[in-house]
């Protein structure tokens, strides 16, 4: 059938969350602002987690210690995107991968953005260390990214 | 390494983080509504396809009828002309996430079978007494003038008669 | 054959508008611990885990995954389910099949929403179809308002008939530790003058919108003899689903379809010929006071257009011959993952006798059930009699 109706139809859908952070996440959140990392440790297996739970679900248990972690870490794994999305691209450029950094002495990887050495590539085991921003706001982006070193 | 800090409870106000999801489609209309559509834009008519084995017709248009489940292939025009089966006077404003804004209170809202249909369509009536919307009225659909093809080219429906 | 399978323990939270001192999987561990509680169990002895919750109305896309070690399941078999206001009693279905296949001995539902971190009117336009109902929607309550006047019009009931069966969720809801909204002592004149918002529907005909979670232990035979002194034996499950648009069954709720096909099955199954009689209590879905008094009908506990007259006489309320919703029900708490498998957990209260100030006497056999989406029907049928 000849038509004029366009096959296909474009939707906007927005909708606004508002999440609670919980105390554990608070506790982080509000650490960055102070330029402090926090990592959650679960009494019964000792391991620490960053960011930090409120639970530990291999022992099935309330965690309610923090401990302020060495803020130097190694990347297990990266990737470098194609593209940024739109909340990200106004970020200071040369942060071009996505790292899973594991800080010393943690059992968990933290997501964050990562930036070789000027002038190398990035390797997996690269020693990191936050560069934090001027103005922080309680965000995990109060960490500008991780730089290699 | 620093020692462990018990300090749960010293904190009982908790974060916020705020997030606004922002989700883009395009959604593939299908071949029953791209030709309701059509006949919609190019003739101002509304059609339905009827199953052959039960013989309800059905708007919106589907490739089965869900009680049958045998594939629908008649096209049967149906009136622009309806009954109200059920009625509201909306007075809760509440954003509408398409558009972004609020729909103005009071507004009539309906669900209606047009004749000839068996199924029932939900739109909006212009009438905001709730002692005059009452269930049976009849009512007709107002279109837009020009249409462009699809749900928006039926704005609204108006009241024509009374409960028969 | 099934195997038979039992509820023996049921955990929740304190239901609440909004809970800011905790995230998502926070709130999840607080109904279950007091079910493996109860149960005598520990997280490890759960064979498979299911999960119900809708993620659109509270944002964490995924919740299997980002709130995995809050509902148990690191290690373990599991399936999510959202399924609209049926999720909860779709996730007790599901572990209910899990245990009857005597595959698994020990299934642990959750059912959970943190609805304040979300935007639920927002959320629900998007349950409309994009091309053909999208941009005629009027939120839940227009169409909720749309389909009560249809209702009206073919019963009979009236606005005082409505009010009273919120003062009774209400009223009921001020017995029951973990309801959201308690009110012992609100009045139809109360009810009467809250402005009314979409006719006939008034602002207190409504349901609230809470933060919440709910678990359920499930367990085959052998392991109820040893978990519960008095088991809840789920006997018969039922489900039934609709056509696909608002408007293809547009008396939904005068006439509800799959409800009258899922309560007709139920009833077969179990053996009950007159549920008015043979149920001794029931924990319905009921979104808003209409929708109980179509349910009534729709449910058989009497026949077409006598709803009005049931809440009339009192047969529904706690001492009367069938109370429905001791707990408060949906009136009274709204935490949509988490509301329908509040029905079942209130109705294995009822009939293991744990229910304190909101326990009916002498219950044998309970009624509960699930509603949601586009008109599902949920039915269970719990029992203190395995046979």
């Amino acid at each position: 059938m000849k038509t004029s109706i366009a096959p296909t139809i474009q939707q906007k859908i927005q909708i606004p969350y508002n999440y609670s952070a919980g105390p554990a996440m608070t506790k982080f959140l509000r650490g960055l602002k102070d330029k402090v990392i926090y990592a959650s440790l679960c009494a019964s297996c000792g391991k620490r987690s960053v960011p930090p739970l409120s639970f530990c679900g291999r022992c099935w248990q309330p965690i309610d210690s923090y401990v302020p972690v060495e803020q130097v870490g190694a990347v297990e794994s990266f990737v470098a995107p194609a593209a940024f999305p739109a909340e990200l691209s106004s970020h200071p450029s040369g942060a071009g991968f996505y790292g899973l950094i594991r800080l010393q002495d943690c059992s968990t990887n933290l997501v964050h953005l990562v930036q070789a050495k000027p002038g190398s590539s990035l390797q997996i085991g690269a020693v990191v260390r936050p560069v934090w921003k001027e103005e922080r706001t309680a965000s995990i982006m109060d960490i500008a990214y991780f730089a290699a070193e | 390494m620093s020692a462990p800090v018990k300090d749960r409870k010293a904190e009982d106000d908790v974060l916020r983080v705020p997030y606004l999801l922002q989700m883009e489609y395009e959604y593939a209309l299908g071949q029953h509504a791209i030709r309701f559509f059509h006949e919609l834009k190019e003739n101002r008519r509304l059609m339905g396809v009827r199953c052959p084995e039960c013989q309800r017709v059905y708007i919106p248009p589907r490739p089965v009828c869900g009680i049958c489940y045998v594939p629908s292939t008649e096209w049967v025009e149906v009136s622009d002309e309806g009954t109200l089966i059920g009625c509201t006077v909306v007075r809760l404003p509440f954003i509408d996430p398409m558009t972004g804004e609020q729909r103005p209170v009071p507004y009539g809202f309906g669900i209606i079978r047009l004749d000839g249909s068996s199924t029932s369509m939900f739109h909006f009536v212009d009438e905001t007494d709730d002692a005059k919307l009452t269930v049976g009225l009849r009512v007709k659909a107002n279109f837009r003038e020009p249409r462009e093809g699809n749900m928006r080219d039926i704005t609204n429906f108006r009241v024509i008669g009374t409960a028969q | 054959m099934p195997q038979k399978v039992a509820i023996v323990a049921t955990g929740q939270t304190k239901h609440t508008s909004r809970r800011t001192d905790v995230n998502q999987r926070e709130m999840i561990t607080e109904a279950i611990r007091p079910a493996l509680e109860e149960a005598n169990l520990k997280i490890s002895d759960c064979d498979a885990v299911m999960i119900g919750n809708m993620e659109p109305f509270e944002g964490y896309m995924f919740p299997e995954l980002w709130a995995v070690e809050a509902w148990g399941g690191y290690l373990k078999p599991s399936v999510k389910f959202n399924t609209g206001g049926t999720v909860g009693t779709s996730t007790i279905a599901a572990a209910y099949y899990y245990v009857a296949s005597g595959i698994y001995d020990v299934v642990l539902a959750v059912g959970f929403e943190k609805q304040s971190d979300g935007h639920t009117q927002t959320a629900i336009t998007t349950v409309g179809d994009p091309v053909w109902e999208r941009s005629i929607m009027a939120g839940a309550l227009g169409n909720f308002a749309v389909m009560a006047s249809t209702y009206i019009h073919e019963s009979g009931v009236t606005p005082e008939q409505a009010a009273k069966i919120v003062v009774k969720a209400r009223r009921n809801g001020a017995n029951n530790p973990y309801a959201h909204l308690q009110m012992p002592e609100l009045t139809v004149e109360d009810v009467m003058k809250s402005d009314v918002i979409a006719f006939p529907i008034r602002r207190m005909d409504m349901c609230p919108q809470s933060d919440g979670a709910c678990a359920v232990v499930l367990v085959s035979e052998a392991k109820a003899k040893k978990l519960a002194s008095k088991p809840a034996w789920i006997k018969a499950v039922a489900t039934a689903h609709e056509q696909q648009y608002m408007g293809d069954s547009p008396k939904r709720l005068a006439v509800m379809r799959s409800q009258i096909d899922a309560t007709r099955r139920l009833y077969n199954m179990a053996g009950i010929t007159n549920p008015r009689n043979e149920l001794d209590v029931a924990e319905i879905y009921e979104v808003a006071s209409w929708a109980e008094l179509a349910m009534y009908e729709n449910m058989g506990f009497c026949a077409r257009g006598e709803a009005g007259r049931l809440i009339d006489e009192g047969v529904t309320e706690m001492g009367g011959e069938l109370p429905v919703n001791p707990s408060g029900g949906v009136l009274c708490t709204n935490c949509i993952g988490a509301t329908a498998m509040i029905r079942v957990a209130e109705a294995a209260i009822q009939v293991m006798g744990t229910g304190g100030k909101r326990q009916v006497d002498n219950v044998k056999t309970a009624l509960a059930t699930g509603y949601g989406g586009n008109a599902w029907c949920d039915a269970f049928i719990l029992s203190n009699n395995s046979n």
